[in-house]
């Protein structure tokens, strides 16, 4: 039973970043109807920032979450003006494949050529810091990133639902046409949108720095579990990202608790296969 | 044979999640004639003709072809029954020259082209015919909207169909080009080819159809030879009820 | 008339010479190029070239943009290789065991897949790679994560096993070869015309008579079965094969030729990959001892590049630029398009009414 409730916690810990990776890249999906196949390199970049922070001013991986969200969102927007724009208005969705595809193999490689291969950690005071909760254990690093980013999913729900920005982010995703003509300068909304899910990127990778290796493959993984949360949990639902990332979570902990924990990855890619399919099926059934 | 209509309807409806857009509508399109159908907005028009394309199948009733039922047979099979069909919004194969596009669809059908080159002779030939030979070189993409028109006929004759379905040809054309447009249709149907089309513009309607279905509603409310439809008390109310609502 | 086919028969003739010539130039190359690390980027070209194109028939002319053709090619790279271990059979069987046994795969179990359109296609092809990967790691009869070697000996055509890197270089371009017509054929067939059209708009094929799911299944297996070929031609030439040959790097690189060449084109990823992967390799050998990385970052960057500036890829750049019109004027002596159509079709412009 100890174990159970131990993996259910492990698992809810890491669907956390599987949810903020999500929300991301549902906000980009859902305002342009593009796949940001960068996704996990952004991460990457954002835990190799705070790396950065930390090693030359001596700044806490926690502190830099703020810094690095700014950084990470002028960069999302940089690459939003200069390439992503231009090549939306090709209207080819091959385009814009191979365009973030190229920009993540951009980004690994250039991690690798700037920091090589090696595998980095941070170590802070709290590192080796555990929890006890009645049977469960928990390293504090990977708790107080969990409630760092629930803050961060929330900001980010009150943000699109309430603010004015968010909701002509909203507007856009919906309706772009209908956006532009009631006065949204869709342009600037997608370089916002494009800023703020690249941010939201960095700051899962600068909350897993706490406690999770950093190297310049290490978002390949996360990325495409962030594509598997927006199919699953809804195109352009936060909330639906954000259980979705938990369910994903869960299903990778309990897979390694009950099958065996080599076979998780199998598990999740074939389970994303049947998802995928199944969902199409039903839509056709609709029409 | 000459008896048998090409196509017979009978009582189809559909219905999407509770909305009925066509209700037990009946007709019969004659071999070797032009007919027409038309009705406002939303008269179900399009819906009825995606039916009977094999686009989507109807919720009840049957659809024959030559006295065949062809009520489920799918949108692919239709060229093989030598039917063959345009879109109200166009489907040009973007990437690809006007000679391309029609040489691709010559490769299908029920006399499909053996060879690239047969594909492009047969291509040729439609070009020529729907005037559109000087423009084979051009990407689907760059022609104007008249054009991609033609193009579209042209593609569906590619196919060599015995009856073509036209779906609002010469929405978007000036008088013009609707003439143009008119001419190319007669000169499809004098080569042997049954027509059925569906269009707003009434001009265009009288001048070519012998028979016109009038739709409103989901439902039909008149058909016959047009200057009967036109004199009918319910199509003029229709249409000079929609005439008042647009003025106002 | 017959000024006209003088004119067409001598421009096809001056293609002939200058794709002669080519031929001569690749034919010749071993007899003066002694370099095995030369003749390896050599190797490089003609596979990744070959496994390229087979990407390419399914992205590049079907619009079905997969990114798990990597799976496709280790998975043949197995088939084969387990076949040749465990029950001793011959390579070139192993070999066609091997692309029949992707091609049920890719046509069987990926069928379902091809519901799914766009983005969605895209997803479902990376899941099934990585799944495909996956198994083979959990997976004992396939050796898990440590891979399967084949046996070594001495030199035989028997046995496609040389300790020399000529015989894969003549094997490799015999195979290079083969494909590229095999894809020049398909392009010009009926299938070839179906691809396309169900690239441009899928209802407008259906509606000229094409089943789509019929002809993207004919696709994917075609392709994944040249993948498939790849993979015994890869396992043979390295003589070792492990999951890390499936890793979905390595199936973005099997697409970066064809999208920098230019997808449109069968001729795109030999154009791309016979600039793109010696230029990659000779990085790597130069600097990535001190840079890893640098390779496949200038790669990243010419692609970005091309994207941005030449969306349609260099062949792209070259359909419509003054070199082809200096090559074809010059060098070729092509004639005008009407003159060449006049030659080739007996339907011309005004005929009918005359």
């Amino acid at each position: 039973m100890s174990t159970f409730l131990q993996a259910c916690v492990n698992g809810l810990l890491m669907g956390g970043f599987y949810s903020l990776m999500g929300m991301g890249q549902n906000v980009i999906f859902g305002a342009m109807k593009i796949v940001n196949f960068c996704h996990g390199e952004m991460l990457m970049v954002g835990m190799y920032l705070t790396w950065l922070l930390h090693q030359n001013f001596g700044l806490d991986p926690y502190a830099c979450v703020p810094i690095v969200a700014v950084i990470m969102f002028f960069l999302g927007a940089v690459i939003q003006f200069t390439l992503i724009t231009p090549a939306l208005e090709t209207k080819s969705f091959t385009n814009l494949l191979f365009l973030t595809v190229g920009l993540g193999l951009l980004l690994s490689n250039g991690a690798l050529v700037l920091f090589g291969s090696e595998y980095r950690t941070i170590s802070t005071s709290y590192s080796m810091t555990y929890i006890n909760m009645g049977p469960v254990t928990m390293a504090l690093p990977r708790l107080i990133s969990f409630g760092v980013l629930l803050v961060v999913s929330v900001a980010l729900f009150v943000f699109l639902k309430y603010s004015t920005v968010g909701k002509q982010i909203r507007a856009v995703s919906q309706n772009p046409v209908g956006a532009e003509v009631v006065g949204i300068n869709t342009k600037r909304i997608y370089v916002l949108t494009y800023g703020l899910g690249v941010a939201l990127a960095g700051v899962a990778g600068a909350l897993l720095t706490g406690f999770y290796t950093i190297f310049p493959t290490a978002g390949a993984s996360f990325g495409f579990r962030a594509l598997i949360v927006v199919v699953v949990g809804g195109l352009g639902s936060i909330p639906g990202a954000f259980f979705a990332g938990i369910f994903l979570g869960l299903l990778e902990t309990m897979v390694a608790l009950f099958v065996s924990p080599s076979y998780s990855d199998l598990i999740v890619f074939v389970t994303f296969i049947v998802i995928l399919v199944v969902r199409q099926l039903i839509v056709i059934r609709r029409k | 044979m000459a008896d048998t209509p090409i196509i017979e309807v009978k009582h189809i409806t559909k219905r999407f999640k509770g909305l009925t857009a066509v209700k037990d509508v009946s007709f019969s399109i004659r071999e070797g004639g032009i007919t027409g159908m038309i009705g406002p907005n939303g008269a179900g028009k399009s819906t009825t003709f995606n039916m009977i394309c094999g686009y989507y199948p109807p919720t009840e009733g049957q659809i024959f072809f030559r006295g065949k039922d062809i009520t489920n047979k799918k949108a692919y099979e239709y060229t093989k029954m030598k039917i063959a069909r345009t879109f109200q919004i166009m489907k040009p194969l973007k990437n690809l020259s006007v000679l391309e596009n029609v040489a691709a669809s010559t490769y299908f059908g029920h006399d499909p082209a053996r060879n690239e080159r047969d594909a492009k002779e047969r291509a040729l030939e439609l070009l020529e015919f729907t005037g559109l030979y000087d423009k084979r070189h051009v990407l689907a993409k760059d022609m104007g909207t008249p054009d991609q028109k033609r193009l579209e006929m042209a593609r569906a004759l590619g196919t060599k169909p015995e009856l073509l379905f036209l779906d609002e040809n010469m929405a978007g054309l000036n008088p013009a080009e609707t003439e143009e447009a008119i001419r190319l249709i007669r000169r499809i149907n004098e080569s042997g080819v049954t027509i059925f089309l569906i269009e707003h513009i009434m001009q265009a309607v009288v001048s070519l159809c012998e028979e016109v279905i009038v739709l409103h509603h989901g439902e039909k409310i008149a058909e016959g030879t047009p200057s009967v439809v036109m004199n009918d008390p319910n199509v003029m109310e229709v249409y000079l009820g929609k005439k008042e609502g647009s003025h106002a | 008339m017959d000024e006209k086919k003088k004119a067409v028969r001598a421009y096809h003739r001056n293609v002939g010479i200058v794709i002669g010539l080519i031929l001569l130039v690749f034919l010749i190359i071993p007899v003066f190029v002694k370099s095995p690390y030369i003749l390896n980027i050599f190797v490089l070209v003609f596979y990744i070239s070959t496994l390229s194109m087979a990407w390419n028939l399914l992205g590049g002319m079907t619009g079905q943009n997969s990114l798990g053709h990597a799976a496709y090619m280790g998975l043949g790279a197995y088939a084969s290789c387990l076949l040749i271990t465990n029950t001793g059979a011959n390579p070139w069987v192993a070999a066609i065991f091997g692309m029949i046994v992707v091609g049920l795969v890719a046509g069987v179990i990926f069928y379902p897949c091809f519901i799914l359109r766009g983005p969605y296609f895209t997803l479902v092809s990376i899941a099934f790679g990585e799944a495909l990967r996956q198994f083979i790691i959990n997976s004992s009869f396939f050796g898990r994560a440590s891979g399967i070697g084949l046996p070594f000996g001495k030199d035989s055509w028997l046995d496609f096993r040389f300790g020399s890197k000529v015989p894969y270089y003549y094997v490799g371009l015999v195979m290079v070869i083969l494909i590229y017509l095999l894809m020049k054929k398909i392009e010009r067939s009926r299938m070839g015309y179906a691809l396309r059209t169900i690239r441009e708009d899928e209802d407008a094929a259906a509606a000229m008579g094409i089943n789509p799911t019929r002809y993207k299944i004919m696709a994917v297996v075609v392709s994944a079965m040249v993948a498939a070929l790849v993979g015994f031609y890869y396992a043979c030439y390295i003589r070792y094969i492990d999951p890390e040959l499936m890793i979905q790097a390595k199936s973005t690189e099997s697409v970066l030729p064809a999208v920098v060449g230019g997808a449109a084109y069968v001729e795109g990823p030999l154009v791309g990959g016979l600039l793109m992967i010696p230029l990659s390799e000779f990085l790597r050998a130069k600097y990535s001892a001190m840079l890893p990385g640098i390779n496949m970052l200038l790669y990243a960057i010419v692609l970005l590049i091309v994207i941005r500036f030449r969306p349609s890829g260099i062949l792209g750049w070259y359909m419509h630029s003054r070199v082809k019109t200096f090559i074809d004027t010059k060098i070729l002596r092509k004639p005008s398009v009407e003159i060449l159509e006049e030659v080739e079709f007996s339907v011309s412009h005004g005929r009918k009414e005359a």
